[in-house]
C-alpha cells in the first residue's frame, strides 16, 4: 500500500470497496476504530453485508462486478459538483475551501495535451488503437503532445551513465509535455477526463450497480468531503478490486480518484492494498509473476528487452527516479552471475531466460500452465507454497490437467488437494499415472527469514521452534534442488549450461544454507570488498550508492538500506530491520525507528503531495515534509528531491519521482487494456447489454477462447455469484484447517443466500444447496441472511449470492465439502493474468442428500 | 489490587471470534476433531451454544437496520461469565468449587473440589456454567484469575485486535464505558446502553451495547435466585453432616430448578424435571447419566474422589 496499517488513524474517511478488512486483516480494526472514534465517516461498499459494513456509518451494496461503474459515478460527481462550479473561481485567484486545486492542477496531469489521435468509440467500446485480431491495444494515441526535448547531460547529471564499465545504450529524451494550466484545452486530459465520464450519471451508475440513488449520493457527497485540502479519504482494498478481468483497471480506477480528491501522498490517504499471511506483497516485490523481475522490473523478453542494450533503452525513465534503472539492473545480473557477470559480455544478461512476448507466444501465466498441461506441453510441475487443484480457478480442470503430467512436486505444510489431486470424489486414482512426490517444508515459525507486511515493512522473524519431523525451510530444499542440478551439469553436461553453471549460489554461513547472506544480496554490497564464501560483506548503506559499472550487485533495490550495518552484518538485530524503537515521534504514526519499510524507510509513498507548492503542508497537524525557506524539515523521508549535491532543492511540482513526468496519471498509457478506467460488463454477467457503451465484456480480456472456461449464460444461470473468505480460516485451508478451534469456530464452507432468494427456492436453515454452473456443481451448507438483499438491475431484480472456498476434500480435522473454486471461470485480466472470481455466473436449488 | 472488570464495548468489535479461540487456547479446552464432527449452525454462531469444553462464544443476532444508513443491524454479542457481585453460583455451590476471588471480584473456579451436582447451571440467570461430561466438572470462565494475579489480561481481552475488550480497575472500566456510550449516541445509535453497572449487585463484565441489551443477546433485568438465600442458609448444616449435607442438597436442587425454570417441576423419585405447560420431561435424572444425582453426590464428596483431574 502507498501508506501503513497504522496511518489509517490519521484519516477523515474510510472507504472499503473491495475489501472486507476487519474480517480478513483484523489488525486494521484497532487503527480505523481510532479514526472513527476520532470522527472520521465510514464507508463499506460490498455486495454483502459483511463484518466490516457492520463497523461503518453508510452501508452500500452494489453487483459483484461493476465497481469502475461506481468510480466512473464518483469521477462524474467530483466534476459537476467540486470541479466545474469552482474551476473559474479558483484560475481567479479566489479561494476554494471545498476542493484541491493546486494538487489537481501542479501534481497531476489533467493539464496536459494528449495526442491529437486520442479517442475513445462509445459505440464500440474501444479506445484508439485497439486491434481486433490480437485483441490487444497500442498505446501510441495515448501519449502526451511534446512541447520541447531535452537530452541527458552525460557530461554533468548523468556523467555516471558513460562510465568505463556501464553497458553501452542511447539515453533517452525527455520530452517535456505540452500542458494547458486553465484546463480548457480539448486535449488536455481533464477535459477529455470530463467528456469520457459524462456517461456516469447517477441514475445510470445506480442501474448498473444496484444501487439505490439516496444511498449512493450520499457516498459520494461523503467521500468527496475528502477534496477539501487538509482532509484526507482513504481506500481500502483487496482482492474483492483484484480479481476481475478488468482487476488491474479497478486498482486504477481508486488511483484515479484519490488523484482527483488531492488524497495519495497525505496522511490517512493513499491506496491501500490489504495483503496477508499469504504473503502477496512479498510476491509481487520479489517479482513471484511470469512478466516481473524481482523489485518491479521487468524481465528479459523476446521483443523489446531481448537484449541489454534494448532493456536499457527501453527501460530507463528520461527523468525522475527511474533514470537509476541501469544501475538497478546491472546491480541486479552481478548478484545473478558474479564474478561471471562483465561488462563484456553485458554482465550475463543472455544467460537469464526470455519471456515470450509477442502477441501471439504462448504464455506461461498461471491459467495458461494448465492449459498447457492439458494439452501435454507442460509434462513436469513444481508447486511450492500453493494449492492450485482447490484455489485456481475452475479448478476441476486443473486437477484433470495434472493427471497428465509425468511428474509433480508438492512442497507444503500438510498434504493439500493438490498434493493428493488423484483423491479427488471425481478423478479415478486408477487411470491416472502421475508420480507424485511430497517434500514437507517448514512452517513460518520453525525457520528464521525476513517477512514484509502490506504496509511494506520489513522484519526480521526468528525461528522459534524446530522443524517438525523432516521438514525442511524452503530454501534449504532449494539448496538441496541447485547443488544437485549443478552437481549433474557438471559430471553430464546438458542442455544451456551457462545459465546454471554461471550463477552466483554463496548464501551459506558455516557451510550451511543461511538467510542472511541472501539478505546482504537484497541489500546491496560493493562487489570489491565483499567475499560471501569468505563470509565477508561491504554492505552498501541505501541504493543512491548503486552503480551502473558493475562495481555493486543488489538482488532488490528497493530493499536496499534494510541491512547495511557492516559492524555486526550477521546480526538481524543490529540492522534497521532488527529496530525495536515504538517512540512515536511524528505523532502520526509513522514509527519510523521500528523495523524497516521499503524503499529508504519511507512511510508513506509520495509524501511530497502532503504539502503544497510552497512546501506547506495541506494540514498543520499532520505534517510529513515542510518547507522552511530555506530546507526541507522531514518528518518523514522524503520521497522527492529535497537535496542536490548537499545543497537543498527548493519546492516544485514533480511530486511524483518514480514517474517521468513526475505528476499523477489521472490518465495512463502503461495500461493494456485502455488509458482511462471504463466499465465492463464481467466474463459471466447477468445483462445482456452494457448501458455505458457497445462492448458487453473487456475487449482485452484473457484466456475466454479456452475451451476448458465454458461460458455460461445468464438465461441458464441467473445468479450472480462471488467468493470470499472467512477470519477464521487463511485460503484453502492448509494451515487453519489443522487447528481444531479454528474448525469449530466455523466447520463449514457456505453459501449466503438472501431471505427472499432461499423462500423463491423453498431452501430453509439448515439445508443444504447445490450451486452449479457449466464448469461444476457444489453442494455447501445454507446461510440464509438479512445481510444479503436481491438488487434491481437495468431495472429489473436481480440475485447475488456469495460462498467461502476453505474446505475441500483433503484435511484431518476438517468437514468433508466440495471445492467451490469448481465454479469459478479460468479467465484474466490481461496486465495482471489474476482471474475473475469475484463475479460469475450461477444456479442454486435444494439438495438432496449430503455434502459431495 | 482494586475491583477488576472486562469492559467489551460492542461498537469496537468485529466478530472475529479470536477471544473465542483464545479462550479455548489458554484454558487448554478441546475442540472436536473427527471428520465432519463439527455440526455447522448456519450462522456465524459456532458452536451454538456454550458447552462442556467451550466457556466463551460469540453471538451473531441479524435484524433490520435501525439507522437509515444502514439496512441491516449485526449486533456482535459476548456469551459468557459476567462474574455478578452477587454470584448465584457461588452461593449455591456446595464445595466451594465456584467462588468469588477476593482481590479482583472475579467468580472464579476450583475444579479439583466441584462435586458435579450442576447447582450452579441452574441457579445462574445467564445460563452459563456447563457441565463437561469428560472431566466430570462444571466448565465455566474463570475470569483468567490465574493471568491477573501475574499482571496480565484475560486472554481473550489480550487478543482482541480491535480493542473491544479491554481489563482494568472496574471503576476505571465504567468511566470509560460512559464514554463510548457518549460517542455512539452522538453517532445515532439511539438504543445504546450500559450493561452490567448495576445488574446483579454490579457485574465484573462491563458491556456497551450498541443496538440494546436484547439485541446483543443480553439478559434483560437478570435477578438474584432466592436460592441463593436459603444456600447461604443451610451452609453451616451441610457443614455438620454429609447425610444432612445430601438432604439439603436434594432439596437445594429442587428449588434451584424450580427456581430457574418457573413453569417446571421436579420429581425428587425419578430425578426428572418436568414441564407444567406441556407436561414433558424437559430433564431426565441429571441429564448426563442414569446414576442418581444422590449417588453422584456421594460419590464426589471430598475425599471420595477430589484432587484435582490432572
Amino acid at each position: 500500500m502507498t501508506s501503513h496499517w497504522c496511518d489509517f488513524q490519521n484519516t477523515d474517511v474510510i472507504l472499503h470497496c473491495g475489501s472486507n478488512s476487519v474480517e480478513n486483516h483484523p489488525v486494521s480494526s484497532k487503527w480505523l476504530n481510532k479514526a472513527h472514534e476520532r470522527g472520521a465517516k465510514w464507508i463499506v461498499v460490498d455486495p454483502r453485508y459483511t463484518r466490516t459494513a457492520e463497523m461503518a456509518d453508510i452501508y452500500c451494496p452494489i453487483r459483484s462486478g461493476t465497481d469502475i461503474a461506481f468510480y466512473g459515478g464518483m469521477y462524474h460527481y467530483i466534476i459537476e459538483n467540486l470541479i466545474e462550479p469552482n474551476l473559474a473561481d479558483y484560475l481567479a485567484g479566489k479561494e476554494v475551501p471545498v476542493y484541491n486545486f493546486e494538487y489537481l492542477l501542479n501534481y497531476t496531469n489533467a493539464s496536459y495535451l494528449l495526442d491529437p489521435e486520442y479517442s475513445f468509440d462509445v459505440e464500440s467500446g474501444l479506445f484508439s488503437g485497439y486491434d481486433e485480431a490480437t485483441r490487444t491495444y497500442s498505446n501510441h494515441s495515448w501519449h502526451y503532445q511534446t512541447e520541447s526535448e531535452e537530452q541527458w547531460d552525460t557530461a554533468g547529471d548523468y556523467a555516471w551513465a558513460v562510465k568505463p564499465g556501464v553497458p553501452e545504450f542511447t539515453t533517452p529524451t525527455l520530452q517535456h509535455p505540452k500542458r494547458d494550466m486553465t484546463l480548457q484545452d480539448p486535449m488536455c486530459v481533464y477535459q477529455q477526463f470530463k467528456k469520457h465520464y459524462s456517461r456516469y450519471d447517477i441514475e445510470t451508475v445506480c442501474n448498473v450497480c444496484g444501487m439505490d440513488r439516496q444511498t449512493l449520493e450520499l457516498v459520494y457527497e461523503t467521500y468527496s468531503a475528502s477534496a477539501a485540502p487538509g482532509k484526507a479519504g482513504m481506500i481500502l482494498y483487496a482482492l474483492g478490486q483484484t480479481q476481475h478481468t478488468y482487476g488491474a483497471q479497478n486498482t486504477r480506477a481508486m488511483s484515479v480518484m484519490q488523484l482527483l480528491l488531492g488524497n495519495i501522498g497525505v496522511p490517512g490517504g493513499g491506496v491501500n492494498a490489504l495483503r496477508g499471511e499469504p504473503n502477496v506483497q512479498g510476491a509481487t516485490d520479489m517479482g513471484m509473476m511470469v512478466n516481473e523481475h524481482p523489485a518491479y522490473l521487468k524481465w528479459a523478453n523476446t521483443t523489446d528487452r531481448s537484449s541489454l542494450r534494448k532493456w536499457l533503452e527501453s527501460q530507463t525513465y528520461s527523468d525522475g527516479y527511474y533514470t537509476n534503472k541501469p544501475k538497478f539492473i546491472v546491480s541486479s545480473l552481478k548478484e545473478w552471475f558474479g564474478e561471471n557477470a562483465t561488462v563484456e559480455n553485458d554482465y550475463g544478461y543472455d544467460w537469464w531466460p526470455k519471456v515470450p512476448s509477442k502477441k501471439t507466444d504462448q504464455d506461461y501465466t498461471h491459467i495458461s500452465t494448465f492449459e498447457l498441461m492439458s494439452q501435454g506441453v507442460i509434462k513436469g510441475y513444481f508447486n511450492w507454497g500453493m494449492n492450485p487443484c482447490h484455489s485456481a480457478p475452475n479448478a476441476s480442470n486443473v486437477r484433470r490437467a495434472m493427471a497428465n503430467l509425468d511428474w509433480l512436486v508438492v512442497a507444503d505444510q500438510v498434504a493439500t488437494e493438490s498434493a493428493t489431486f488423484w483423491k479427488a470424489p471425481d478423478m479415478s486414482p486408477e487411470e491416472i499415472n502421475t508420480t507424485v512426490y511430497f517434500l514437507p517444508c517448514a512452517l513460518i515459525y520453525e525457520k528464521p527469514g525476513v517477512i514484509l507486511n502490506s504496509g511494506r515493512w520489513l522484519q526480521y522473524r526468528y525461528q522459534a521452534v524446530e522443524p517438525w519431523d523432516e521438514a525442511k525451510p524452503d530454501y534449504e530444499m532449494c539448496d538441496l534442488l541447485w547443488t544437485e542440478i549443478c552437481r549433474l551439469y557438471e559430471a553430464e553436461g546438458g542442455a544451456n549450461p551457462d545459465p546454471i553453471l554461471k550463477t552466483k549460489w554463496d548464501y551459506y554461513i558455516d557451510g550451511k544454507i543461511d538467510p542472511r547472506p541472501v539478505a546482504w544480496a537484497l541489500n546491496g554490497y560493493r562487489v570489491a570488498n565483499s567475499d560471501f564464501a569468505d563470509e565477508k560483506v561491504d554492505l552498501l548503506s541505501g541504493y543512491s550508492e548503486m552503480a551502473a559499472d558493475g562495481s555493486t550487485a543488489c538482488a532488490m533495490w528497493i530493499y536496499s538500506g534494510f541491512w547495511n550495518n557492516n559492524d555486526a552484518p550477521l546480526d538481524p538485530a543490529a540492522q534497521p530491520i532488527g529496530r525495536r524503537d515504538n517512540d512515536d515521534k511524528s505523532g502520526l504514526g509513522l514509527y519510523s525507528n521500528w523495523a524497516f519499510s521499503w524503499p529508504s524507510n519511507r512511510r508513506i509513498l509520495y509524501n511530497r503531495n502532503s504539502a503544497d507548492m510552497s512546501g506547506k503542508p495541506w494540514a498543520a497537524d499532520k505534517k510529513l515534509v515542510e518547507w522552511t525557506g530555506e530546507k526541507w524539515d522531514l518528518v518523514d523521508q522524503a520521497d522527492f528531491v529535497a537535496a542536490k549535491n548537499g545543497a537543498p532543492v527548493p519546492p516544485n511540482n514533480k511530486t511524483f519521482f518514480m514517474l517521468w513526468e513526475q505528476n499523477g496519471r489521472l490518465e495512463s498509457y502503461g495500461m493494456e487494456d485502455g488509458p482511462v478506467p471504463e466499465f465492463y460488463e464481467p466474463f459471466e454477467s447477468p445483462v445482456e447489454k452494457n448501458l455505458l457503451n457497445g462492448a458487453l465484456s473487456s475487449p482485452c480480456m484473457r484466456f475466454a477462447e479456452y475451451e476448458s472456461t465454458k461460458h455460461g449464460d445468464a438465461a441458464d444461470y441467473p445468479i450472480v455469484a462471488t467468493t470470499y473468505s472467512v477470519t477464521e480460516h487463511w485460503q484453502t485451508g492448509g494451515q487453519s484447517r489443522a487447528c481444531p478451534a479454528l474448525v469449530e469456530a466455523m466447520p463449514a464452507q457456505f453459501v449466503e443466500i438472501s431471505e427472499e432468494l432461499a423462500a423463491e427456492k423453498s431452501i430453509k436453515p439448515g439445508d443444504k444447496v447445490r450451486v452449479f454452473n457449466n464448469r461444476g456443481s457444489v453442494v455447501v451448507d445454507a446461510v440464509i441472511t438479512k445481510r444479503l438483499k436481491p438488487m434491481r438491475v437495468h431495472g429489473v431484480t436481480q440475485h447475488l449470492v456469495g460462498l467461502t472456498h476453505h474446505y475441500s476434500w483433503a484435511g484431518v480435522f476438517g468437514t468433508e465439502a466440495s471445492t467451490v473454486n469448481d465454479l469459478t471461470p479460468n479467465v484474466g485480466d490481461p496486465n495482471s493474468f489474476t482471474p475473475e472470481y469475484k463475479a460469475f455466473l450461477v444456479d442454486i436449488e435444494r439438495a438432496i442428500g449430503g455434502a459431495k | 489490587m482494586a475491583e477488576k472488570a472486562i469492559l467489551f464495548d460492542t461498537s469496537r468489535c468485529t466478530g472475529c471470534h479470536a477471544c473465542q479461540i483464545a479462550c479455548k487456547c489458554w484454558n487448554n479446552l478441546p475442540s472436536p476433531t473427527g471428520l465432519n464432527e463439527n455440526k455447522f449452525s448456519g450462522t456465524h454462531q459456532n458452536p451454538p451454544d456454550l458447552n462442556g469444553q467451550t466457556r466463551l462464544i460469540m453471538t451473531y443476532n441479524e435484524s433490520e437496520g435501525t439507522l437509515p444508513t444502514k439496512t441491516v443491524q449485526w449486533a456482535f454479542g459476548r456469551r459468557s461469565c459476567q462474574h455478578c457481585a452477587d454470584a448465584p453460583c457461588a452461593s449455591i455451590c456446595p464445595a466451594g468449587a465456584i467462588y468469588k476471588d477476593v482481590v479482583t471480584g472475579m467468580v472464579t473456579t476450583d475444579n479439583s473440589k466441584c462435586v458435579a451436582c450442576q447447582y450452579c447451571s441452574t441457579a445462574c440467570p445467564f445460563d452459563v456454567p456447563r457441565y463437561d461430561g469428560v472431566q466430570g466438572t462444571i466448565n465455566k470462565c474463570t475470569g483468567c484469575v490465574d493471568r491477573i494475579e501475574q499482571g496480565m489480561a484475560p486472554a481473550c481481552v489480550t487478543t482482541c485486535q480491535p480493542e473491544a475488550l479491554a481489563f482494568g480497575d472496574r471503576d476505571e472500566m465504567l468511566v470509560e464505558a460512559e464514554k463510548r456510550l457518549e460517542m455512539l449516541k452522538q453517532r445515532g445509535y439511539e438504543n445504546a446502553v450500559i450493561y452490567g453497572a448495576e445488574e446483579m449487585g454490579g457485574l465484573h463484565v462491563i458491556q456497551v451495547l450498541k443496538y440494546g441489551v436484547e439485541a446483543h443477546g443480553q439478559v434483560a433485568n437478570p435477578t438474584v435466585s432466592p436460592v441463593t438465600t436459603l444456600t447461604n442458609l443451610m451452609k453451616p448444616v451441610t457443614g455438620v453432616v454429609s447425610g444432612v449435607t445430601v438432604l439439603g442438597l436434594a432439596a437445594m436442587f429442587g428449588l434451584a430448578a424450580g427456581y430457574k425454570r418457573d413453569k417446571v417441576v421436579y420429581n425428587a423419585e425419578t430425578e426428572d424435571t418436568i414441564s407444567l405447560i406441556t407436561g414433558d420431561v424437559v430433564k431426565h435424572g441429571d441429564g448426563q447419566d442414569t446414576t442418581s444425582v444422590k449417588d453422584h453426590i456421594l460419590e464426589n464428596l471430598p475425599g471420595k474422589k477430589g484432587g484435582d483431574h490432572e
